[in-house]
């Protein structure tokens, strides 16, 4: 169990390298994104594959937990609803904040998009679908 | 300015910074999580402080499970043994928690990380693209997304901004209905070999591979 100010210095490191990373890979570039989906540059492509290769490999090392998750009835239409937002607007969640981060004013129309999309999400979770999406902030 | 870092950079980078924090956080790396409950932060406030009131995960688990049976409209069911789904959003990690009593350190905790966290984190995302930015040289002001969204999906104001808009309702609808995005299911989830994380990530990623061939090559 962290203390709360463990948990809080750690997200500010997170966050920081994070935004500073993607950056610098040049996923709020919305012409690299569209070259790595298009595999005209497999530069960012490599630069997830690689990453997960990694953390795969130090997770197995540090005998990290490997939770099974449950292949729920949202997660096929939730992601290709979200491959399609993605490959339209260039962001996924992080990335319309670096985005505006980068000086791309308009990306603040993707960020209230994000938001609107996530708050029809959940009523429309709790008044139809009744779905127990499961979390990745566990 | 500079040029973006090469891949194996990247892969070094994202990498550190998944792991370190899934160590230092005892929990994954989630962005769209971090957004939902920072919007919903009310209800998420309800629950952290009901989750102060609890000493026993027990306890904690049967409250909660109440809570969420409210949220979702279904009934609640009080007398497991194991804790239901705590907070609205997540899963059951009973069987999670079984599986890793026998893994050796188990570097995810049940509860959700402090609302606060969630907030600073994303502030942190701001700050750390921003420091990016200005010291590569890349920072500069503008009103439209650059030559590449001009050239492959719009040049007209009215029409980008109803794209990005539209864009990121299905980011956000579609994130939270699948359970996570790039960094919670892509990163943290096929790190951890989750086959719930594996088909999400083939499937967004998929879909984002033909939308994009289709606006580079059709439309």
């Amino acid at each position: 169990m962290r203390t709360r100010g463990a948990v809080l210095l750690a997200s500010i490191i997170t966050g920081l390298a994070l935004g500073y990373t993607v950056t610098n890979i040049g996923f709020g570039d919305y012409a690299e994104l569209n070259r790595m989906f298009t595999f005209q540059d497999p530069r960012m492509l490599l630069s997830f594959v690689g990453a997960v290769v990694i953390i795969v490999c130090a997770f197995a090392l540090l005998r990290v937990r490997r939770t099974p998750g449950r292949i729920h009835a949202g997660v096929v239409p939730g992601a290709l609803l979200f491959g399609t937002g993605w490959a339209i607007s260039g962001g996924c969640p992080a990335i319309p904040i670096i985005q505006v981060a980068s000086g791309y004013l308009p990306a603040l129309i993707t960020i209230v998009g994000v938001i609107v999309g996530m708050r029809l999400c959940r009523w429309a979770n709790a008044r139809y679908f009744h779905l127990d999406r499961g979390s990745c902030g566990l | 300015m500079s040029t973006y870092w090469p891949w194996w950079a990247g892969a070094v980078g994202l990498a550190l910074v998944t792991i370190n924090h899934t160590l230092s956080t005892d929990r994954s790396l989630g962005v769209s999580a971090a957004w939902d409950r920072v919007l919903h932060w009310r209800r998420e406030r309800q629950l952290e402080r009901m989750d102060d009131e609890f000493t026993d995960d027990q306890a904690l688990a049967e409250a909660l499970a109440a809570a969420t049976a409210e949220h979702f409209g279904t009934t609640a069911t009080t007398t497991s043994t194991v804790p239901q789904v705590p907070y609205g959003t997540s899963q059951p990690p009973g069987a999670e928690a079984g599986s890793a009593a026998s893994e050796g350190p188990a570097a995810t905790s049940l509860r959700p990380a402090p609302l606060i966290t969630q907030a600073v984190l994303l502030v942190s995302i701001f700050l750390g693209g921003l420091i990016a930015a200005v010291t590569s040289g890349r920072f500069h002001l503008r009103f439209d997304m650059g030559p590449g969204f001009r050239n492959l999906v719009t040049a007209d104001s009215a029409t980008m901004i109803a794209v990005l808009f539209a864009g990121g309702v299905l980011v956000g609808f579609g994130t939270r209905l699948a359970g996570g995005c790039s960094s919670g299911h892509g990163l943290s989830g096929c790190g951890r070999l989750r086959p719930v994380s594996i088909v999400a990530t083939a499937v967004f990623f998929g879909t984002a591979v033909a939308v994009s061939f289709l606006l580079w090559k059709v439309i």
